[in-house]
């Protein structure tokens, strides 16, 4: 929904928690949020230097006559004190946008180690845009935050106040005027705004039925094209924003009235002051012992719209709370407010595995996936190190789940263990270091062809890579860009799902693990490049254990043994392995 | 910004009317100050030396002064929003209606909503410029003019002095601040995008990242990108901070000016003291107007872009049309898809010479691995666009030779991302047949088994669905918009992928129910799950391009 459209399903109940949240990344403001705050104060004084230096001119000037080339010093000065002003009000805002760029980056840090540190599990049902979405512009919005409603609210505390005590001596009635007046306003804001919130949630359902009806309508836009309704959902969307915007000015008249009084204040302070100090000149009034000199009439006069000033600013910020805080209260439902501080209460798993093929026993496995209930029940395997095993099935029958399980990245009720270590006892980087798996729909990384190749062994060489890519048989296709140099990701289209799964595969090649876990290695492949990739496949295996989820017949013939998956069940499939394969095995190593 | 300035044409005289009361808010303000200065310089002047000051026109004046500028100040903002809010229903109305034609764009998904989210934000910014920067901007003009009257009536001398320092605060300054904006602007708007694209790559790849044991490096490249975004932003913040501190500078300056050859004029008689306290005051309040527009200013270089971006998207041209003499396509016909060929705008091939004849009543599975090229053909056979080699044929007419209407009154097509709609249950279900009578409906409904469902609701077909309604189980909602295809006329049905995300269970019985639903019409199932060959008359593969039976 749009910035102007009003929207009251704020505050969630997430609101609470996100305004302490945000109160506490202050800290990562660090000095320059200090600065930040500290700026507009200073300049406060320098504003009372102008006005003073200023009046003090004019009443030189008019009421003793002055020459004005014996004010030439005096005018020196206030000229220096403006520019001191403007040099104050770029100091503040630099540091107010430094303060703000470093809270935003702390917070992405921490957000993305939060985000590292989940289970696999949770990343599964959630959208990988929403979850980007916060990570880039929700935290964007909290920008105003810091730079500007941090400062405008502290400056708004004090300096009203400040003033107003600081034109006491002056003047006792201006004085009292401004330091009644000043607290005053935000307290009749407060008043108007509670009464806009009260008009917005009388049209709570009514507004977010109808807000989101545009985007709503965009995100369908094909599928109403192709009934032929697009041009009738025209006239809708048309509809649905008139009466949003009906119901919006509606709350708008109400929360105006918030800068109403603002404004009403600020004029009466302005034309209080003109008509106090106009009488008191006058005759008129005498609520003052001494009379009256004109400098510090037009002093009084000068610092009365600076009075209400940080009020002003304040107000033209206010939004940028609002903002900052339903944008952590999306993040919060999103991913979560990362806590300060995370402990690892649970000690982390230490053991390594023994070198060479790693056997995999599993008795009693059990997987049940949300929305889609028992995946896998009672799995039970026993593969000798240095076996290949296909397991068989189609698509969605839960040969994925298994792999993941295996490689720890799904949890799984019962046993499973590798290498004869159990796998929860297993250390992480030993684990990944003698286990990879190369999952069913690789993602390829905005970057190269090398460059994703290389996030396998980031120190590999180029020759390295390029014997990886070979295998894989990414050069037939990388040739016809720029090589290995192609870019590829999110930008670099043009790349199919098979060319993918092969440069996913070459990342294999660059590692040297005892279990080796594949996922539809060879799906989208036609049936010769798909022969030529088992090859590979096989010839890399030779002396680790390899374990491949396959839909494809071919592929699982050439493995020792095959599963098939059924009813969530493991079951044995009588087959012979090639004469071939078990012949180098004779050879190669014993079993 | 054309298409912005089309739409601003229609309510010119609600911003008319705004634009007359930001002015009269800009000038009841400097008139309060400026009354308010020349009257207490005045009667000081006058109380000193015991001589008598008139006192009603000034107080008067003072007080009529504050209360013009708080109502001109509330009408203002009130006439402003209702002519932005409703420029924001033009906006959206013309975008949504021009991007008919165009969609479904190419190389866009929507199913990431990311296109939706960029183009909604977009409009707002378009919206948003008006009220924040081109007002501001208008008003400032005016209080130039007004500027220059002032100065003309009492100290022409500074006139100058007055009109450049106003000048070139409230007009140059943010002009040049947004020219010199759009490079780093740019950068910014990369680095954003880069970051986004290293947050995608960090949870599409996660598997991909735990299985390899790289999570770290990662980790390392976002915080990377997250560092190259800050200092983007940093450069552009150096550029911003700017805007406020030559406001200061420009008002402070003007102000100190024209004081300085007001007291020359004062000491040489030609200036009475009171009227320069008040043209000095008259001037600080006048720059009041220059803080809106250089905030604003930083705005209008992305409302700029945001402009160019909607512009190209709503003018391209659309690469399918009607023929200029449709032909009627025949009321029951065969299908024939004759080596029909389709490839990428980069040349890509994607679909090479495939030959399928569905005759009326038969029923086709067509399986293959997703990127295959299935919905492609499916979008083909709609006319979503057109084949680039080969044709598409219903009962012996080029489709191509047909309206559109007229094929989509012949041909439907559930598409794998066919969302639920805002709306009630009667709504969603209307856009396939918009005068359906509830009795077609739950017949369409009781075909596509959800009819015992809607009518356990309480509210029935008026049951709000979407956005805070009720909500639909992922299986419900597909046979939701099944039973919306299923409205439709067309005798001929094809479905893109319509168990995709149903579990094991679900899908298989949703398929069963499916296949009875659609009886009696021609069927295309497009499916990467496993088909029941009793069921369909045909299953064939689509492989490398080709067709080839299963």
């Amino acid at each position: 929904m749009s910035t102007i459209e009003h929207n009251p399903s704020q505050p969630s109940p997430l609101a609470g928690e996100a305004g302490a949240w945000l109160r506490a990344q202050q800290r990562a403001g660090g000095a320059w949020l200090r600065i930040a705050i500290a700026v507009p104060l200073v300049a406060g004084a320098f504003t009372v230097a102008q006005a003073y230096v200023l009046s003090l001119l004019i009443d030189r000037a008019l009421a003793a006559h002055m020459p004005r080339a014996g004010q030439a010093g005096l005018a020196a000065l206030l000229v220096a004190i403006i520019a001191a002003r403007a040099l104050l009000a770029y100091v503040g805002e630099r540091a107010g946008a430094r303060a703000s760029e470093d809270a935003k980056q702390a917070i992405r840090g921490a957000l993305q180690a939060s985000l590292v540190r989940r289970s696999p599990e949770w990343f599964r049902d959630k959208s990988s845009g929403v979850i980007a979405a916060q990570l880039v512009d929700s935290v964007e919005a909290l920008d105003g935050y810091f730079a500007r409603f941090m400062p405008a609210m502290i400056a708004a505390a004090i300096l009203p106040l400040a003033f107003a005590i600081g034109l006491m001596p002056i003047d006792l009635v201006v004085g009292t005027l401004f330091f009644v007046t000043a607290p005053l306003i935000p307290a009749f804001m407060a008043l108007v705004g509670w009464g806009a919130e009260a008009a917005s949630r009388r049209h709570l359902t009514a507004f977010t039925r109808l807000s989101g009806l545009f985007a709503d309508r965009l995100r369908g836009i094909v599928v109403l094209k192709l009934f032929g309704r697009a041009e009738d959902e025209v006239a809708r969307v048309r509809a649905a924003s008139d009466d949003v915007a009906a119901r919006t000015l509606g709350v708008l008249r109400i929360a105006f009235l918030s800068s109403a009084v603002l404004e009403f204040f600020a004029a009466i302070g302005v034309a209080g002051v003109a008509l106090y100090v106009g009488l008191s000149y006058l005759g008129y009034i005498d609520l003052r012992g001494a009379p009256l000199t004109l400098q510090a009439g037009l002093f009084c006069l000068l610092m009365a719209p600076d009075v209400y000033m940080p009020l002003r600013t304040l107000a033209a910020h206010y939004h940028d709370r609002a903002a900052a805080k339903a944008a952590a209260a999306d993040i919060a439902s999103v991913i979560g407010l990362p806590a300060a501080e995370a402990e690892d209460t649970n000690a982390t798993p230490s053991r390594a595995l023994p070198a060479g093929p790693l056997a995999v026993t599993l008795s009693g496995v059990g997987v049940d996936a949300p929305g889609r209930g028992v995946v896998l029940r009672d799995v039970a395997l026993d593969i000798p190190p240095g076996t290949s095993v296909a397991l068989l099935g189609p698509s969605g029958i839960g040969k994925s789940t298994l792999v993941e399980a295996i490689a720890r990245l799904r949890v799984a009720e019962g046993a499973i263990a590798i290498g004869g270590v159990p796998l929860s006892e297993i250390g992480e980087s030993d684990l990944r270091k003698d286990v990879v798996l190369i999952p069913q729909r690789p993602r390829l990384f905005h970057g190269s062809i090398a460059d994703n190749i290389r996030l396998a062994r980031p120190e590999a060489d180029d020759a390295a890579v390029k014997a990886a890519a070979r295998a894989a048989l990414v050069m037939d296709f990388a040739d016809r860009g720029e090589g290995l140099a192609t870019p590829v990701g999110e930008r670099g289209r043009g790349i199919s799902g098979g060319e993918a799964h092969r440069v996913a595969l070459a990342r294999l090649f660059l590692t040297d693990p005892g279990l080796v876990l594949l996922d539809e290695p060879t799906a989208h492949l036609d049936a010769a490049t798909e022969e030529r990739i088992v090859e590979a496949i096989l010839a890399f295996a030779e002396g680790r254990t390899l374990i491949v989820a396959t839909h494809s017949q071919a592929v699982a013939r050439r493995m020792d043994r095959i599963y098939r998956i059924a009813g969530g069940r493991l079951l044995p499939v009588p087959h012979r392995p090639s004469a071939a394969r078990e012949k180098l095995r004779e050879q190669g190593e014993p079993t | 910004m054309r298409l912005l300035f089309s739409l601003v044409r229609k309510r010119l005289g609600a911003f008319a009317l705004a634009l007359l009361l930001s002015i009269l808010t800009l000038a009841a303000g400097t008139g309060l100050l400026g009354v308010s200065g020349w009257f207490l310089t005045g009667a000081a002047l006058a109380g000193a030396a015991g001589a008598t000051f008139e006192l009603f026109a000034p107080s008067a004046l003072v007080r009529g002064f504050s209360f013009l500028r708080i109502g001109a100040r509330y009408g203002e903002r009130m006439t402003g929003h209702a002519a932005t809010l409703s420029l924001l229903s033009d906006l959206r109305a013309a975008v949504f209606g021009r991007l008919i034609p165009l969609v479904p764009l190419k190389g866009v998904s929507s199913r990431t909503g990311d296109f939706v989210a960029r183009l909604t934000s977009d409009i707002e910014q378009l919206d948003l410029v008006l009220l924040q920067a081109l007002l501001p901007l208008m008003t400032a003009l005016a209080g130039a003019g007004g500027l220059a009257l002032l100065l003309a009536l009492t100290l022409p001398e500074a006139l100058p002095v007055g009109l450049a320092g106003f000048a070139i605060t409230a007009l140059a300054v943010p002009l040049v601040l947004v020219a010199t904006g759009r490079a780093v602007g740019t950068a910014s708007v990369r680095a954003s995008a880069d970051l986004r694209i290293a947050a995608l790559d960090g949870m599409d790849g996660y598997l991909d990242l735990a299985a390899l044991g790289a999570l770290e490096s990662g980790e390392r490249r976002f915080a990377e990108t997250a560092a190259e975004l800050r200092r983007a932003r940093l450069a552009e913040a150096r550029r911003v901070a700017l805007g406020p501190a030559l406001a200061q500078l420009g008002a402070g300056l003007t102000m100190a000016g024209t004081l300085w050859l007001g007291l020359a004029a004062v000491e040489e008689g030609r200036l009475a003291g009171p009227v320069l306290a008040g043209v000095l005051l008259a001037i600080l309040a006048l720059f009041e107007v220059t803080g809106p527009i250089l905030r604003g200013a930083a705005r209008l270089g992305s409302a700029l872009a945001a402009g160019r971006r909607i512009e190209a998207l709503v003018s391209a041209e659309p690469s399918v049309r009607d023929p200029l003499a449709p032909a009627r396509l025949p009321g029951l016909g065969t299908l024939e898809i004759a080596a029909a060929g389709y490839a990428y705008d980069s040349g890509r091939p994607v679909l090479a010479d495939i030959s399928l004849t569905a005759k009326p009543g038969e029923r086709i599975a067509l399986i293959g691995a997703s990127g295959s090229g299935k919905s492609t053909l499916l979008s083909l056979i709609m006319r979503l666009d057109d084949v680039t080699s080969g044709a598409i044929r219903y009962g012996g007419i080029d489709i191509r030779d047909a309206t559109l209407a007229d094929l989509r009154a012949h041909i439907a097509l559930l598409t794998q991302d066919a969302p639920v709609f805002i709306g009630t249950v009667r709504d969603n279900l209307r856009i396939g047949s918009p005068f359906a009578d509830d009795a077609t409906l739950h017949a369409a409904l009781g075909n596509a088994r959800l009819d015992g469902f809607v009518r356990s609701l309480p509210n029935g077909l008026d049951t709000w669905l979407g956005e805070s309604g009720a909500t639909l189980s992922a299986g419900q909602a597909r046979r939701l918009c099944l039973a919306r295809t299923l409205l439709s006329p067309a005798r001929v049905i094809l479905l893109d992928e319509p168990t995709a995300g149903l579990d094991g269970e679900t899908e298989a019985e949703f398929l069963g129910d499916l296949l009875v639903a659609v009886e009696g019409r021609t069927l295309i199932l497009a499916t990467h799950a496993a088909v029941d060959h009793a069921a369909v008359d045909r299953v064939l593969r689509l492989e490398g391009g080709r067709l080839v039976s299963a």
